[in-house]
């Protein structure tokens, strides 16, 4: 029996793939004495598979042999064309064809590969597809297994966004009544992001600039990449359980669109609106706009603006203090001048009948209007003011009040003397 | 423990009372004093500048602590 004639094809000899998996060399005259091997007993008998109907390979056979020759023939290549026939189907995985004009291929994208592809593609979307070339042996037919999709214009991220704001939106996380308003002076900023990205050191220069009194709380978590939107949750989990934070700031600087794409990921989202105190989302540029951004109680356009949100500086806290001080001072000499006409005017009503009680609450008046006199000039008393008072902390503001050798504490600005009546007093009227 | 965002609260609460049409003159004065008192306090925090910065670490057991980041 002798072997067929092998075909030629136009692909190099080398190159050809060993059908069935039988060497080059059985086709070579046998060796003098050859070993006697079950296949070349078959061949012996039988013939070379598939040679004549007696050796006939099976359909099996035939289409598995066509899935190793085609697997081997292709590396896993990048094809362009229009979705078409798309299902997802019910065991999860997604079936539909590319197709151009002329051609069309069967194509799959298992379960375990779709959380790399941004939205399930649509009917008639024109995409650039990543995947191997395969033979689906059970139906014969060959099919393109794809790891990841690029539609034109980005679509499909821009599906996966309207899918996911959709989402969010349906379920009131977008609304504006939701937004909580920040913390005015907050102690603690809890900072989540990457622990040696550009956003943490943007906001660690901001805080020292304005010389704010804060205490920032850094929870790492990867802010690209695949396992980004988990950390980034369990981040912001790990920040409810600890509780300790006043306002909480979650970003990262810019960069690629890609790598930004975490914080468009629904499980971050809803992480950042599940959180207990207000948040901050400072992702990337000023023109960027994460779904974050949407969910976040304040939108920062970038991680320095976060922390400027976030904080106060040292001006503007003295620059405060200060109105207020000075507010409550005329407040307070209004007050004294308006008790004083009042009772001015009680008191020429009623001086004809020589009413002594309203002299003497005149007096009074005069006595608490001098104590609020020497108090009001506000600049004054927080530059030089003391109060005296005994140990239970009462205001000694008379001399009745102080007795020989009595110990007691002058409190000024920034602490407390300790104090003893050291001579004999003297009224000063 | 009062926080400065209390006091500023307080303030506001203390000139607004003053502000406030026929304010007793001895409740006007106890009301000057808290507000100093308050006022010198808010200034110290003020005074204290300076941010410090940690990373919350979780521990095996879920309770947290705060560690000085190496850098």
């Amino acid at each position: 029996m002798t072997p067929p004639r092998r075909r030629t094809t136009r692909r190099a000899e080398s190159a050809e793939p060993d059908l069935f998996g039988l060497t080059p060399a059985t086709h070579a005259p046998p060796p003098p004495e050859p070993p006697r091997s079950y296949i070349s007993e078959f061949i012996e008998q039988v013939g070379y598979p598939g040679e004549s109907a007696r050796s006939a390979v099976t359909v099996s056979m035939l289409t598995e042999t066509a899935r190793d020759v085609i697997e081997g023939a292709f590396v896993p290549i990048w094809v362009r064309g229009e979705i078409s026939d798309f299902k997802a189907h019910r065991n999860g995985h997604w079936y539909f064809c590319l197709r151009d004009r002329n051609a069309l291929v069967r194509c799959v994208v298992w379960n375990r590969d779709q959380f790399r592809i941004p939205a399930a593609p649509d009917n008639g979307m024109q995409v650039a597809a990543f995947g191997r070339l395969t033979v689906y042996a059970s139906r014969g037919e060959m099919q393109f297994t794809i790891a990841r999709i690029e539609a034109d214009g980005d679509g499909l991220r821009r599906k996966a966004l309207e899918i996911t704001r959709a989402r969010l939106e349906a379920d009131g996380l977008l609304a504006l009544e939701r937004k909580r308003p920040l913390p005015r002076f907050p102690r603690v900023i809890a900072v989540v992001t990457s622990p040696d990205g550009a956003a943490l050191h943007d906001i660690k220069a901001v805080v020292r600039r304005r010389a704010a009194n804060v205490h920032l709380v850094v929870v790492a978590a990867a802010v690209q990449g695949t396992s980004a939107p988990e950390e980034l949750c369990f981040a912001l989990d790990q920040i409810n359980r600890w509780g300790g934070a006043d306002v909480v700031i979650v970003g990262r600087g810019g960069g690629a669109h890609e790598d930004l794409w975490a914080f468009n990921d629904e499980r971050v989202a809803r992480a950042v609106a599940a959180c207990g105190v207000p948040t901050i989302s400072a992702v990337g540029h000023e023109i960027d706009i994460s779904i974050c951004d949407l969910v976040a109680d304040y939108r920062a356009p970038t991680p320095s603006a976060a922390a400027e949100a976030a904080t106060r500086s040292q001006a503007e806290l003295r620059r405060e203090l200060a109105q207020l001080s000075s507010r409550m001072a005329s407040a307070a000499r209004a007050s004294v001048r308006s008790s004083a006409d009042r009772l001015r005017h009680l008191a020429r009503d009623v001086a004809a009948a020589g009413n002594d009680h309203v002299l003497s609450r005149r007096t009074q008046l005069e006595t608490i209007a001098g104590r609020l006199h020497a108090l009001s000039p506000v600049a004054t008393l927080a530059r030089g003011y003391a109060v005296a008072r005994d140990k239970d902390g009462a205001t000694l503001d008379s001399i009745a009040a102080f007795r020989d050798r009595m110990p007691f504490e002058l409190v000024v600005r920034d602490g407390v003397v300790p104090a003893k009546v050291s001579g004999p007093r003297r009224g000063s009227r | 423990m009062t926080t400065f965002e209390q006091r500023l609260a307080r303030l506001e609460e203390i000139a607004a009372e003053l502000d406030g049409e026929q304010v007793d003159l001895s409740r006007a004065l106890e009301l000057f004093e808290e507000g100093i008192e308050n006022l010198r306090a808010a200034s110290e925090e003020v005074a204290r500048a300076g941010a410090r910065v940690q990373r919350l670490v979780e521990r095996a057991d879920g309770s947290f602590e705060l560690d000085e980041p190496n850098e």
